[in-house]
């Protein structure tokens, strides 16, 4: 079996736990039907491009791109954890190069982000089914997003574990990296009607492209300024992709 | 030769942790390499395990250059580091089979390893806890069972022992012992000296990156050991004896709380005997009397101690 294989199948079942899982369908659940039925009452519908959204719709296909952030976050400290209980360096002491290493992350992240993605259009379908346009570009758009999205959540997860060494610290940044980008997004209310400011903040924060881009595809919005931010994701993916693979090459053991 | 270095150097900056050390390291031996704290024994274990590369010098494991080949080098060897390292939400059984998995062991041969590994290093108890969940020996002690999961030809411990009880500590020794009888190679470190004379066929002590002594542990202690320590037990305090004993040249006479008397001395035989004639001409009853030799741990403080004197 090629080496990275063997750390993929390392690090997903180290991922993939249980209680990961359990967390992965059980919290945007609670945001897809808790808080999609309950602030129904205050939203009745969103305009999203051209169309009209009822709020569960909107709000269930906006989890699909939280949770491809969320999942990804997580599975980027991989990083941080093998550095914490001293597998990093045990790994590279074994039958291993760290390009095999930082490879075999890399497609974690890409695998647990798809899993994610999944598993939240599966939940969430009920919701969107009525507004579903499904054309050419919905799973290919899903699936661009959810690889795009889940190299660039995951480099930043990687880019604050090489960077850190507390744990107080680093516990600290990714909840705070977490907050940012989960509410100042289009993932749980759009930007339009939103005061200028945080509207401004919406659009510097990727989650907000990511879920444009879920939405477009599922709701088949397809337009110029879907291009232009699947540009800016890809884009910002791959510079963070490239910081994180060159901290990670010359982290000091 | 198992592990041949030439002029093995290692700096950060200004600090020198390795500074020129040439080792020669016979297959199927268990090499043990002693020094003090910062002495620069892992910054050793680094380099000889391809995990950080030498600022100068050679070094070549089982015939390999390590150097420009560290990934052929590494497919044959184990390593056990210093720090702990282990998967938190593995269970022990599941992290020895994961390990033998990254490893390329199959199934059949990993499992039947993983049981008899839990047999061997006593783990029965703790095969379904999560490491998490471990106290820092038995960690420790699966840290090192998992080595032993894969094949290789140079085992490489640092500390292995740490945290480990008497009855563990033996264990793993004795099962290390076999392991060389069968033709393992084995780098060892510890600062538990008596661990050092028990398990090495050789012995390196290193101090401020450097090489003081390479030897058997019986060839150290009869170089540097002649010395032998005599201990008197006396049933009163006697005022008088340092002065009755003041006679006595060639040796350093020490007298603990007025009962005790301490030679040290390389004849110590010779003066042990003058001292009796003393003690009986005067009528000074002796409750106990022991002969102790220079230990390991003795001529290991002994070296370092003069070393860093004549650094000084």
């Amino acid at each position: 079996m090629h080496p990275i294989i063997r750390l993929l199948n390392r690090n997903l079942t180290i991922s993939l736990n249980p209680g990961f899982l359990v967390w992965q369908v059980i919290f945007p659940i609670v945001y897809i039907f808790v808080a999609g039925f309950a602030y129904t009452a205050l939203i009745s519908s969103v305009k999203f491009g051209d169309i009209s959204l009822d709020y569960p719709a909107f709000i269930a296909s906006g989890m699909i791109g939280f949770n491809i952030m969320n999942s990804t976050l997580v599975s980027g400290i991989i990083i941080w954890n093998d550095r914490r209980h001293g597998m990093f360096e045990q790994i590279l002491v074994g039958p291993f190069k760290r390009s095999h290493y930082i490879l075999s992350n890399v497609y974690t992240i890409a695998i647990v982000g798809l899993i994610s993605a999944t598993l939240i259009t599966a939940i969430g379908y009920p919701l969107f089914f009525k507004s579903v346009h499904f054309n050419l570009l919905t799973i290919p758009f899903l699936v661009f997003a959810s690889i795009t999205g889940s190299i660039l959540f995951g480099s930043i997860a990687s880019i604050i574990s090489t960077r850190l060494k507390s744990s107080e610290g680093f516990n600290v940044i990714i909840n705070t990296v977490f907050l940012f980008f989960a509410f100042v997004s289009t993932a749980f209310y759009p930007a339009q009607g939103a005061p200028q400011p945080l509207a401004t903040g919406f659009y510097l924060n990727p989650l907000t492209y990511l879920v444009d881009i879920i939405r477009a595809g599922i709701f088949g919005t397809f337009n110029e300024f879907v291009m232009f931010e699947m540009f800016v994701l890809v884009t910002v993916a791959s510079i963070l992709f490239g910081i994180a693979i060159k901290l990670l090459t010359k982290l000091n053991l | 030769m198992s592990i041949i270095t030439r002029s093995l150097f290692k700096s950060y900056g200004n600090l020198v942790a390795v500074n020129g050390i040439d080792l020669d390291i016979r297959g199927g031996k268990v090499f043990g390499f002693l020094g003090p704290n910062g002495a620069g024994k892992s910054t050793t274990i680094k380099l000889l395990t391809t995990l950080i590369p030498p600022t100068s010098g050679t070094i070549q494991i089982l015939g390999l250059d390590a150097i420009k080949n560290p990934l052929d080098v590494r497919k044959r060897i184990g390593v056990v580091l210093q720090q702990p390292s282990y998967e938190p939400n593995l269970s022990v059984e599941k992290s020895l089979e994961k390990y033998g998995m990254m490893w390329d062991v199959d199934r059949k041969t990993r499992k039947d390893r993983t049981d008899e590994l839990i047999d061997v290093f006593e783990l029965q108890e703790i095969r379904k806890k999560k490491n998490e969940d471990l106290s820092i020996g038995q960690r420790r002690r699966v840290q090192v069972a998992r080595e032993f999961i894969h094949d290789m030809d140079l085992l490489f411990l640092d500390e292995p022992t740490v945290g480990l009880d008497p009855g563990a500590r033996r264990n793993l020794l004795d099962f290390l012992k076999n392991k060389a009888r069968d033709g393992l190679t084995i780098f060892y470190t510890t600062h538990v000296l008596t661990e050092a004379e028990y398990l090495c066929d050789e012995i390196a002590v290193i101090n401020k990156g450097k090489i003081l002594a390479v030897d058997s542990p019986e060839h150290l202690k009869s170089t540097f050991g002649q010395e032998k320590t005599i201990k008197i037990h006396l049933l009163d305090r006697i005022e008088k004896l340092p002065n009755l004993l003041s006679s006595i040249a060639g040796c350093k006479i020490d007298f603990n709380a007025g009962t005790d008397i301490i030679i040290q001395s390389s004849k110590a035989e010779i003066i042990l005997s003058q001292v009796l004639s003393i003690l009986i001409e005067n009528n000074i009853p002796i409750e106990d009397l022991s002969a102790m030799p220079t230990t390991l741990e003795e001529i290991f403080l002994k070296m370092v101690k003069e070393k860093n004197a004549s650094n000084n």
